[in-house]
């Protein structure tokens, strides 16, 4: 370790070695780790602040289970077996991004393959442009925009009606369809664009020996494709999975009235609730659970973590 | 037909879909921005105006939160670019190991959730502020140094992966040609590595800007008693709406594809002076894995948009918004007449049956929510109808109220608040 940093100063000179050793020092302790492990530590503890701030740091400021006992069990006079509200919340919003995801999949994967093997030229590129332009409208105005488009006196209802196809218009957002229309929208880029690099590099002469050997469309894409284009998909899948599980603007935007995600739960723990501890708990839990949940989809399909993001 | 012509046929067909999921929501709201309907739809279509782009601009909220927007952008782009940069630059450096590690940190920012981003750096600051500093709400615990912080925490990675990429292609060969000739490192740096770099410090700076510019969930949190522009927006949307904000969504729209018509041109420039090269037989400066054929009609679609716009303008002469408005007023009180006559007749009906009157309470409340909302065009019938309210008040409160709902119920406060309540209370 000295001995490399001996080297990496010679190489670099003193500025330029302090600039990159202090600039990424300071990301990665100060900004990444250290804030990490507050929030973990923070998760621990009682909520003095707001309850008596002068026991902070006395003898009863010790750390504790009960921020986490209190997102399985609810308060302690609470009559069911379980906190009912947070723990069908929490499981919700991990089965609905888990929708969420193999809904982007099945949508993208045949868009990314005609993307990098079928379409060519000026129009392949035309389309990706085009694909880039709705990501760049604000994350909230997107959401705003299926407001717009499922509102009870929305686009769709209208239409609906006005064709004679409802008697009544639907409350889609009371049922929730908003919410995972808007959530498939939001990251729909985000699952084209790694599947779209991997399969672009796949070698056309591959596709076309299977193809010469009798091989069906299906069985090509089962056989040559996919397992080829494997660490895209998980990579698009991880980012989707992970981004829709910690989506806050749509739900709060497109969820129905009575339909709560996980992170509007830690929000109002934050906000109206005044309890920073119990929110950074429940903050942990979603993420340890989103993180594990990433770690055994690539151990099932053996991608290394380093493949991500690239 | 073969089948191969029902696979192109399906293939297309999916494709049009596709894309129609993509602009369809932008286009709708685009429109809904022009219309003079205080709810922003564009289904009862009133009038074409362009009153919430004034609307949008006097917005005293919105302005304030673009301006902080703009300065946490700023802030993050002078953090989180020098931080990328080093890190790539190290990451070069380094060996397989070591390297795969310190990748694995950078890029976690990435996948964790921006919920989780944001209160580990707003709990962090605001203890760094009670224990160092010894007071609450000191220089730490502040909404732009703790939004830039947290943005910065994930961009820098954004930043990172940008300049990684471009060194990729860096030749070593050249760093070791000017050492031989003398060259200190930081003339090697400044002199070679940062000119190859520029084009990538050019696009993190942007990348970076644009991510903080649309960020929610990390600011959200951050953020504290500020504002910035999307934390705004989130307030607006849910909490009552009108069309301004489509009015901004078209503005953010147009540069979009504004810039992407200057990006592609810029493109097609650059791939010409290339091309230029290589035809002199020089080499050439990026490595294109897959040149495409130039082929986007730049000049076609500006021709397109400018003869639209003309094409609106000429229509627009003799167009008049207020004339318009009050002719929809008034088609919409005729129609809230008959609505109200059909709801005296069913209420009389109903009277007859129950031989009992509405609670008094519910007209009470409902009266309210009826003044509510008296200043919007479209409830100028009712304005009318207030004359005969002592009469009629319960049947008004009904009309009032299905029209309340008919407007703003999805957005009702009311609503908002039974999400509140839901939560588990604190103890």
């Amino acid at each position: 370790m000295l001995g490399w940093l001996r080297w990496f100063m010679a190489r670099n000179g003193i500025a330029l070695s302090v600039y990159m050793l202090g600039a990424v020092a300071l990301w990665v302790i100060v900004m990444i780790v250290l804030p990490q492990l507050f929030m973990l530590d923070f998760s621990f503890r009682h909520n003095w602040q707001q309850i008596d701030p002068s026991k902070m740091g006395g003898p009863e400021d010790v750390y504790t289970f009960v921020n986490y006992h209190f997102l399985a069990y609810g308060s302690p006079n609470n009559p069911d077996p379980f906190n009912v509200v947070d723990v069908t919340v929490f499981f919700r919003t991990i089965i609905a991004a888990v929708f969420v995801t193999i809904f982007d999949l099945a949508l993208c994967y045949p868009i990314a393959y005609y993307l990098a093997q079928v379409a060519r030229g000026g129009k392949a590129r035309l389309l990706v442009l085009s694909l880039i332009i709705p990501f760049w409208v604000n994350e909230l105005l997107r959401a705003f925009a299926f407001r717009i488009l499922f509102g009870e006196e929305g686009t769709i209802n209208a239409i609906l009606v006005g064709l004679g196809l409802l008697s009544e218009p639907i409350d889609f957002v009371r049922e929730d369809v908003a919410l995972y229309a808007g959530l498939g929208y939001a990251y729909i880029l985000l699952m084209i664009f790694p599947i779209y690099n991997v399969v672009e590099s796949l070698d056309k002469n591959q596709i076309e020996a299977a193809r010469d050997m009798g091989a069906s469309w299906l069985r090509i894409h089962r056989r040559v494709v996919i397992p080829f284009a494997k660490p895209g998909i998980t990579s698009g899948c991880t980012m989707v999975f992970m981004l829709s599980a910690g989506a806050l603007a749509a739900p709060q935007i497109l969820g129905g009235p009575s339909s709560l995600w996980f992170t509007q739960i830690i929000y109002q723990w934050f906000n109206t609730g005044s309890n920073w501890p119990r929110g950074s708990a429940y903050a942990i839990v979603l993420m340890l659970t989103c993180v594990l949940l990433v770690l055994v989809l690539m151990k099932i399909f053996k991608v290394k973590i380093g493949e991500i993001g690239r | 037909m073969t089948s191969a012509g029902v696979m192109r046929i399906a293939v297309g067909l999916y494709i049009l879909l596709f894309f129609a999921y993509l602009f369809g929501p932008l286009v709708v709201m685009s429109f809904t921005a022009f219309n003079s309907s205080e709810f922003p739809s564009i289904s009862p279509w009133n009038c074409v105006t362009g009153e919430w782009f004034d609307v949008l601009v006097k917005d005293k909220h919105l302005m304030g939160g673009l301006r902080s927007s703009l300065f946490v952008g700023i802030g993050v782009v002078l953090l989180a670019v020098p931080i990328g940069l080093a890190a790539s630059l190290l990451m070069t450096q380094l060996q397989k190991r070591a390297r795969s590690v310190v990748y694995t940190v950078a890029i976690s920012p990435i996948l964790v959730p921006g919920v989780v981003l944001g209160i580990s750096t707003l709990v962090f600051w605001e203890r760094i502020d009670r224990v160092v500093l010894g007071v609450e709400d000191g220089f730490f615990y502040d909404g732009y140094f703790m939004t830039i912080i947290g943005q910065s925490t994930f961009i820098a990675a954004y930043a990172m992966l940008v300049f990684l990429a471009r060194l990729q292609r860096f030749d070593p060969g050249l760093e070791e040609a000017a050492l031989d000739l003398g060259a200190t490192q930081t003339q090697v740096f400044r002199k070679i590595l940062l000119p190859f770099l520029k084009p990538a410090i050019a696009s993190a700076a942007v990348l970076a800007f644009l991510a903080s510019f649309e960020n929610y969930n990390t600011t959200v949190f951050t953020i504290v008693s500020e504002s910035t522009l999307t934390t705004v927006l989130a307030s607006k949307v849910r909490y009552g709406i009108n069309p301004s904000i489509s009015a901004l969504a078209v503005i953010i729209i147009a540069l979009t594809l504004l810039s992407a018509v200057i990006h592609e041109y810029l493109k097609r420039k650059e791939v010409k002076t290339t091309s230029a090269l290589v035809a002199e037989g020089l080499p050439r400066g990026g490595s294109e894995s897959r040149p495409h054929p130039m082929r986007i009609p730049v000049g076609a679609l500006t021709g397109l948009v400018v003869i639209s716009l003309l094409a609106g303008l000429w229509f627009a002469r003799g167009y008049d918004v207020d004339e318009c408005k009050v002719r929809v007023a008034e088609e919409n009180r005729i129609h809230f007449e008959a609505l109200k006559q059909q709801r005296l007749a069913e209420a009389k009906a109903k009277r007859e049956a129950s031989g009992e009157d509405a609670s008094a309470a519910v007209e009470a409340n409902q009266t309210g929510r009826q003044y509510q909302s008296i200043f919007a065009p479209t409830n100028l019938g009712q304005q009318v109808d207030s004359d005969l309210e002592t009469e009629t008040g319960a049947d008004a409160a009904v009309e009032a109220n299905q029209q309340g709902r008919q407007y703003q119920g999805i957005f009702d406060p009311g609503n908002l608040g039974k999400q509140v309540d839901s939560a588990p209370e604190n103890d």
